[in-house]
This record gives C-alpha cells, structure tokens and sequence, in this order.
C-alpha cells in the first residue's frame, strides 16, 4: 500500500468526474426519460442509505459482535417492507403539503415554527457525527493506500468536490421540491458502484481465499470456530435497540427523507422499493461477512489495521485496494451529497428564515437560492471540521451509534405525526428535549470532551449501568422521551389549528377543512394581498402557478375555488420557505374573514378526499362510504334537477340532472355564492329563498334550450347538534306539461269549431237538399235548353256543396273511434283524391301542385277515413315545406303481402337531428306556433293500428333535397270480398 | 390494505423473535448463509403481496 496521494486523489477525482459526466448525460437527455424516471433508479437512489458505514463501519461491527451487524440493515428493511401503511403516508402529506423535510413536517403538524427549529437543531447536532464518519473514512483510506501521516487536506479537497457535486445535483432550482432527475441518476449509479464492488470483494473474499462456498463452510465448521470465539454476542435487548434504531434511521435521517419522500417520483416507485431496497441491502450485507472471515483466515491483525478496513488486506492486488476505496468514496460522497441538500433546506426554512424573514425581497427566489448553496458548503465543510476536531479521536461505530441515537428522539413524534392526533405541541417539545437532553449528556458531549458518558439511570433500571452505554442512553432517553410527550399532551391544551393539522397527518382522519370567506374577491385579487409580502413579481408567479396547478380561472370568484387557491399557494411557499413562513405569509396577507357564524366544514373538498382515500378505507369506514356513495349517487343521478346550499349561501351540491337542464356544469359553480351563479339562476333561486312558502310553480325562465317553465321546490335543513343547516332546492322541468296543457286548450278550441262546423254543415244541408230538389223540379217544368243547363249546373254545384260539407263532417268525426275500427278493402286513388280535395281547401299551397299517382284499383285493408287523415296529414307537411311550382305526387305500388302508399316533396327536406324523433309527440321543425307536433305521431299510430309500418327518407335515394314518406299496408286478406268503394259520406 | 396486516405481524413479530434467530445463527454448525436465506423468503413474500396490491388495484 504505498499508492501516492497524487495517484489517490486522481483516483477520486476520476470517480467524481464520472459522477459529473452522468449528471451531463441526464441534463443533455442522452439517456432515455424513461430509464432515468424508472422505479429501479429510485430503489437504487434509496440505497444511498449504505453508507461508508456500510463498507467500512459494517465490518467493524461484524468483527465486533458477528450477525450483530446485520442490524444495520434489517431495521431499515424492516420499515421499507411496511412501505404501504408507514411510508406511504408520510409521502403522501409531504407531497400535498409541499414538506420538504422532517421539520418542515413537525412544524406543520405542531403548527410551530419552534418545533421546526428544534427538529432542526437535533438533526444538525446528529448528523455532524455522520458527517464526520464519512469524512473520516476517507482520510483513514488515504492514510491506509498512501501511508500519509495527515490525510485531512486531502479529506478536504474531496469535500469540497462532493460540495460543489451537491450544488450542482441539487440547488439548480429555487423549489426545494423540485424533483432531481439528475440527483436520483447520479446517486443510484453511486449505489450501482458500491453494490458491484462489495459484491466483487465478496467474491474475492469466496473464491481468492477460500475455496468456495463449501471450504467456507468447512473453516467455520473446524479452524474458524477458534477465530469466532472472539466474536461478542449481542444480548436480545441491544440486538432489539439497535433494530429500532436503524428501523427510525430508514425515515428520520434527512438524506433518507429527503430521498425517500422528497425526491418520489411515484407512489408506484415507493411501494416497489418495499421489496427491491431489502433486497440491495441483502446483497451489499451478504460479502461483509465474507470479508471478516477471508481476513481471519489469513491471519490479518485487525487490531493494526483497524477492523473497519479489513477490505484493503483481502489481496495484496492493487486494484483490490483501488476498489475498496472506490467503494468508500462512493458510499460516502452519495451520503454527504444528500445530507447536504437537505439538511441546507432545514436550516435555511427553520432556521435562517425564521431568524430573518424574507419581506419583500427584491429577487427572492435568486436570494433563496444562494443561501441554500452557501447552507450546503457549510454543511460539507462543517462536517469536515467535525471530523478534525473531535471524529478524528473515535471509531465508526461511536460516531455512527452517536448519531442514529439522536435522530430516534424525533420516532415518538413521527409516530405521533401518524398515529395519534391527540398530540400536542408541549407535550412534543418537552419530550423531544427530555430525550434530547440525556443523549446530549450521554453520547454527544462526551465526543468533544472525552469524558465518560454521562448516564441518568432512573431508580429501578440499575442493570442498565453494566450495559453500554449507547444502548442505556437509547433507553433512557425514548423512555423519558414518550413518558414526558404523553404525559405533557394529555394534560395541556391543544389548539384549534394543531387540531386541524393533526387531522390532515392522521392516517385515519380526512382533513375537514371549514367554510370561511376570504377578504380577495378573485384570484387575481391574490395578487396585491401577496405583493405586499413576496414583491410584485413573485408574488404574480406563485399565484399563477397556484392557478395552473388547479387549472381555475384568474377571474374565478366562487368561495371554494379561492379556498383551494389559497392552501395551494401556501403549499407552493411551504416548499419555498418551509410551512411556518408559509402559513405565517398566507394568514397575515390572506386572512379569512370571519362573519361572526361559526364556520361548518367544507363537505364538497370533504368529499373529493374522500374519492381519493377510498382505497385505503377498510371494515366499517369502507361500510360507510359505501353507504355514503350510495346516497351520493341517488343525489347526483336523481332524474330531477337538485341542488342544495350552506346557510351561507354557498352551494354545496348541483346535480347531473340539473348540469344537464341548465348547460352548467357542476364542478364550474360548486362552492360559488348563490347570487355569483350564472343568470337566470341567481335570480330564480334567490327567488325561491325570498318565497315565504315552500314551492314557485311554472317560472318561465329563457334557457339555452329556449323557454322553459320551472317548478321549483324548496326545503330547509335545520340546524343539528352544532352543525349548520342550509336549504335543498328541487327543480322540475314542467315545460312539455305546459305544453301539452296549452295544446289541450287549443285542441278544445278547435273540437268546438269543429262541432259548431258540424252544426252548420247540418243547417246548410237542408237548404242545399231543398235548392237540389227545386233544381229537379225546374228540370221537368221546363224544355229550354238554357235552363235545363242553368239546373244542371245548379245541381252539380249543390252536389258538390253538399260533398264538401260531407267531407268537413266526416273528417271531424274521423279521430273519434280510434279503437274497434272495421277494417275494409279501400281503393287508394279515392283516399288520395279525398285528401287532396280536402287539402285543396286550405287557401295556403295553392301554387303548389298535387298530383295523384296511385293506380286505379289498387286496394288496401283499412278505414278509408283514417287514411285520409293519413294522406291529409302527410300532404299538408309536404305544402308546408314546398316552395310554389313544386309537386307533390302520391303514389302506390304492389309491394309483397302489401301496398307501399308513398307521399313526396321537393322541399327542404327534414334535418338529421330531428328525424329519428318525429313520430314522438310535440317533435315539430316547423317555427313556433305553426306546427302542434302531434301530426306525424297521430299518422305513426294510424299506421300502427293498420299493421303497417311507415318509413322516412330525407332527402330520398338520389336526390339532393326533398322528402318521401313511404307506408307499407297490407292488401285485403280476401280481395274480391268486400269491394266497398270509399265512402266520402261516411 | 388486509394484505399488510400480514406484513405488520411479520416484521413485529420477527422484531420481537429475532434474537432467537440470532443466538440460531451464531450456533457452531448451522450454515453460514442461513440469516440471508430467510431474509430472502421476507423479500419474496414481500413482492408478492406487491404484486397482489397491483392486482387488488386493477
């Protein structure tokens, strides 16, 4: 081992250069989106938990006390195996929070900014132990490849490399949450690193110096066991600490948080490492024994050595030594890389900014941005000057064990973030510096000092002072830490805002947001409010970015709109500033404003969570949002327009059967103010609120639809057990109704036209009868030629008075005995010529003309006057949408068992849209008032009556424009039977 | 969220047996890769209650 430093530190450059070409891939997209943003890169980033603890510390801990070491993997796999019900929700409020770190989570649960500073002072108090082992590492590397008597200058200029890696991989953006293709790829080729060469010394270790896995065996059986004697045995209670400590280790440490919550790039990706992290660590685990063993079996003295850096003795091979370190430098520089970024982010929200906040900084983000830089020198290069002064003096596993104890302080509160909303803040803060206070005491101090331990054993514990002293300061300490939280919690006050925030981290609460109304107007109202504490420029950025996020309109006035706006822009700032001067910001700039009533929750966002944690709901919660579902259901697809209001006025419910009478969708005015909603509906329903009684009958109201009339129902909901009523509105469409009641009263107009018709049709009958007799009698009185002509005349004419006053009697009371019709053989050309001689009449269409086709003796089975009706009907649609000079031609033709009777035009033919509902009633394409719409279904059910069946073709088969309505009716079952001509009379 | 439970039995309850594991291990005799074995069978079980959450999900 007698490689030159400058060799070394080419070595270490070299790898550290290559770290800098992958982040240059990422950025330049050299490698495939897809690759980067694959789970199995995150599980790899996860594995920046191995850390030159793992490949030095691990196997000093082996050498200590054998399997013991296996600690330091099983707690954090343990955790990561409990992906879905530990870590999932921590990464879910951090992710809708915008939590960057464990403080900013303590401070947003505690709603205190001093919880946050207090997690922050504890973890950088822990961490710097770490730190130190990282850099310490490396310097004993150094040491042990070149032989330096003071490796620390060289420790250094790889800090400052690691520092300027950090900045590069994770301070290019203001947004802490900003997510870091580049830092993930860079960390989990780190891990790649590692991983390959633990595995390749374990194969060395296997294969170099034993002969297998078989002759490894046969040692441990025989030689080995000599060896293995020296090996302590943890007693169960230190195996159990060391387990939870390592288990606290896998969330609470802040490179571990920060990559496991922070830098997500999926649920999916989280949920797969529940396997594939355990798995890495099994195999970066699997050669540490290896290597203890290889190393006693060449007799290695671990003592001169350093039993942390039995690697370099496994071959007296160069590259073997090369490897190791490479694999130290990676372990540690993807360590030091992630502890920086985020213990910087910590620092800067609770800690900096706190101290100085940032009201009305000029550029803001640009100022955020290079303090953070500044934080993560200082932290590298605080980390160094631990290592100088005081790490320089201890082993691995002190500094290692120093650290993880301290960082367990924070368990009991994570559990409580989770667990246990009765927490409180006073209880957490006495607790945390109870626990804090005897770590301290016991492990921290001693380090700068080097004095013993200071160990607080409380009466009845005296067999912990035998033990170690990290695992009677472990007890000690989580014992007087959990004591003093509960004990302190239950018997203080918690406040109405940790409350709320304890629901929204519980894992078994839905956070209930209230309704309150806020002073801005708008979203653009956000704007000045938020200026006055983030200047103009960013003050705009953030709203807009708020407002893309949640995709609403600037102008969006609705309460529950600017609601949501709100919690997202002290989200966006919490992943700027942190939460304290997140919520401080938003709550002294956009304040709500309270209306002396006391505030209800807010059902609609209640509700939309709900949606979303459905999945996790199991027993009797499932049971009950599957009744909740059910009644939603009914509400939402309820055949009736429905909606319901607070007693705010803020409306809470619009169902789909009102979205669609109204062309209103719902999630565009839910959570709107009753006199904001679009028109008419502010003014109908303010005029229902306004009716004394429970109901408003027929308002006619102009919709897109055109007119319709409204029956609207009202009922209120009284106030229940603290809770705020409101009022529930059913909206009935009664416009067909309407309809049909004026088509009633018209009907009943015409019936009596019709029968005073009759009547008349009578009176005139008789003098008709006497003028035809008279015309008769002139006849035989007389033989001039002129008046025989003159009575002929006379009697044609009466002739043809009487048919047409015939047919007006017969078509009156041909609607009439719709059932039990006597169907008869009728001759087609008559029917034609009798509706025509009736349309005739009609003084409109008489530039149009008519012509009848049918040929002469084709008959049907039928009622001739109903088929008049038929042709009547059909024929007047035809007039109406021809143009004077067109021709409308009636014809029939055999067509199977039956005729086909057919009816066309030339006119503008029937558009598409309403063609397949025209034989439904009050279906017309004729302008208001001119047509019933009740022609085309009376001719459907003639038809039907006559087992025929009718068909529509517009514009017909190779025409561009016109209509040809064909009816298909059968032929008399016995032609030649019943040859009854069509009676026009009867 | 049924299929955890077994994982939470799992992993407490090997929390609270591991140190039988542990003076197992280090018995004279018993094969050398035995912790990692059973490790391994905690992995598989684990991807598989994985991949039934996915299926549960679909």
């Amino acid at each position: 081992m007698s490689t030159s430093l400058a060799g070394v530190f080419t070595l270490g450059a070299g790898y550290l250069l290559l770290l800098f070409l992958c982040a240059l891939a990422v950025e330049r997209g050299w490698v495939p989106t897809r690759l980067v943003r694959h789970p199995a890169v995150y599980s790899l980033a996860l594995g920046v938990y191995a850390s030159a603890w793992a490949v030095y510390g691990s196997v000093e801990l082996a050498t200590e006390v054998g399997y013991g070491y296996l600690a330091y993997y099983l707690g954090v796999a343990g955790a990561f195996l409990l992906v879905p019900v530990l870590l999932v929700p921590i990464q879910r409020m951090t992710r809708t929070y915008q939590l960057a770190s464990l403080a900013d989570l303590f401070a947003f649960r505690f709603r205190s900014r001093w919880v946050g500073t207090l997690i922050t002072l504890v973890t950088l108090l822990s961490v710097m132990p770490l730190l130190a082992l990282q850099v310490q590492t490396m310097g004993d590397a150094v040491h042990l490849l070149t032989g330096a008597v003071s490796p620390a200058l060289l420790a250094l200029g790889f800090c400052v490399l690691i520092g300027l890696l950090a900045i590069l991989f994770g301070a290019r953006h203001t947004h802490l949450q900003a997510r870091h293709d580049t830092l993930l790829a860079v960390i989990a080729l780190e891990s790649l690193v590692k991983l390959a060469v633990m595995l390749a010394l374990g194969g060395v270790a296997l294969y170099g110096v034993f002969d297998g896995p078989t002759d490894l065996q046969s040692w441990l059986n025989g030689p080995g066991l000599a060896a293995q004697s020296s090996t302590l045995r943890l007693d169960p209670g230190q195996w159990r600490t060391l387990l939870l400590l390592f288990f606290a280790a896998a969330f609470l440490m802040p490179h571990m948080f920060h990559m496991t919550f922070t830098e997500t790039p999926s649920r999916r990706a989280l949920l797969q490492a529940s396997w594939s992290l355990p798995l890495y660590l099994l195999l970066m685990a699997l050669p540490v024994p290896l290597i203890v063993w290889a190393t006693q079996r060449l007799g290695v003295d671990a003592s001169a050595l350093g039993s942390a850096y039995l690697a370099f003795a496994l071959s007296a091979n160069p590259w073997v030594d090369a490897l190791v370190f490479i694999a130290g430098l990676a372990a540690a520089s993807g360590t030091m890389i992630i502890i920086a970024i985020a213990l910087a982010g910590m620092v800067l929200n609770h800690l900096v900014l706190v101290a100085r906040p940032p009201d009305n900084q000029p550029d803001l983000y640009r100022w955020l941005l290079w303090l953070r830089r500044a934080l993560i020198v200082a932290v590298i290069l605080g980390g160094w000057l631990f290592y100088r002064t005081v790490g320089i003096k201890h082993d691995l596993t002190t500094l290692g064990l120093t650290s993880f104890v301290g960082m367990a302080q924070c368990l009991p509160g994570m559990l409580a973030v989770l667990y246990w909303p009765g927490a409180n803040r006073k209880g957490m803060l006495c607790g945390l510096a109870a626990g804090c206070a005897v770590w301290l005491l016991g492990l921290w101090l001693p380090l700068l000092t080097d004095q013993a331990p200071l160990v607080f054993i409380p009466p009845g514990l005296e067999a912990l002072e035998d033990e170690p002293a990290w695992y009677a300061i472990t007890l000690v300490a989580l014992a007087a830490n959990i004591i003093i939280f509960i004990t302190v919690s239950l018997i203080t006050r918690t406040s109405e805002g940790e409350r709320a925030a304890a629901e929204a981290c519980s894992v078994d609460a839905v956070i209930r947001p209230k309704r309150l109304p806020l002073a801005a107007r708008t979203g653009e109202d956000f704007k000045p409010y938020l200026a006055e504490a983030l200047g103009r420029e960013v003050a705009e950025r953030e709203v807009d970015n708020a407002l893309a996020a949640l995709g609403l309109s600037p102008h969006d006035g609705r309460p529950y709109a600017l609601r949501r706006l709100r919690d997202r822009i002290q989200a966006n700032l919490s992943g700027l500033m942190g939460p304290s001067v997140a919520q401080d910001i938003v709550d002294r700039f956009l304040p709500y404003q309270y209306d002396g009533l006391a505030p209800t929750d807010d059902i609609h966002f209640v509700e939309s969570r709900l949606e979303a944690y459905r999945s996790r709901l199991t027993g009797l919660a499932r049971e009950l949002d599957g009744l909740r579902r059910y009644h939603r259901r009914t509400l939402t697809q309820l055949p009736i327009g429905l909606c319901a209001f607070g007693d705010d006025s803020e409306l809470l419910m619009w169902n789909d059967a009102l979205a669609q009478l109204s062309g209103i969708e719902g999630d565009s005015v839910i959570g709107a103010r009753r006199d904001s909603l679009p028109a008419p509906w502010a003014e109908l329903l303010g005029r229902i609120f306004d009716e004394p009684g429970s109901y408003l009958y027929k308002q006619a109201v102009t919709l897109e639809s055109g007119l319709r009339y409204l029956t609207l129902h009202k009922a209120t909901l009284a106030a229940e057990q603290g809770e705020r009523g409101g009022t529930v509105i059913l909206i009935e469409d009664h416009s067909e109704m309407k309809w049909l009641e004026d088509e009633l009263v018209h009907s009943e107009r015409l019936a009596s036209i019709g029968r005073l018709a009759a009547g008349v049709a009578h009176e005139i009958g008789n003098p008709i009868t006497g003028i035809s007799s008279l015309a008769q009698n002139l006849r035989y009185d007389t033989d001039d030629p002129q008046l025989l002509e003159t009575a002929d005349q006379i009697q044609q004419l009466t002739e043809r008075v009487s048919r047409i006053v015939g047919s007006l009697v017969s078509f009156a009371h041909g609607g009439r005995h719709v059932e039990q019709t006597r169907l008869t053989a009728v001759e087609l050309y008559q029917v034609g010529e009798e509706a025509l001689h009736l349309i005739r009449l009609a003084r409109s269409g008489q530039d149009v003309v008519y012509s009848n086709l049918c040929p002469m003796g084709l008959r049907v089975q039928g009622d001739a006057q109903r088929l008049v009706q038929v042709l009547v009907n059909l024929i007047g649609n035809a007039r109406d949408a021809s143009q004077p000079g067109d021709e409308i031609v009636i014809e029939a033709k055999p067509q199977g068992s039956g005729v086909e009777l057919s009816v066309s035009d030339a006119g503008h033919g029937i558009d598409a849209s309403v063609r397949d509902h025209l034989f439904e009633p009050f279906s017309t394409t004729k302008p208001p008032g001119e047509g019933t719409g009740l022609g085309l279904p009376l001719v459907y059910s003639i038809i039907r009556e006559h087992h025929g069946h009718i068909q529509i073709d517009s514009p017909p088969p190779g025409q561009q424009h016109g209509t040809r309505i064909a009816m298909w009716l059968p032929r008399p079952q016995e032609d030649g039977e019943d040859h009854d001509e069509p009676d026009s009379d009867r | 969220m049924y299929v955890y439970r077994i994982m939470l039995f799992l992993v407490f309850g090997g929390y609270l047996l591991s140190p039988m594991l542990m003076s197992g291990w280090a018995t004279p005799g018993m094969a050398w890769y035995r912790p990692f074995v059973i490790w391994g069978i905690l992995i598989a079980l684990s991807m598989w209650l994985e991949q039934k959450r996915k299926l549960d999900e679909h």
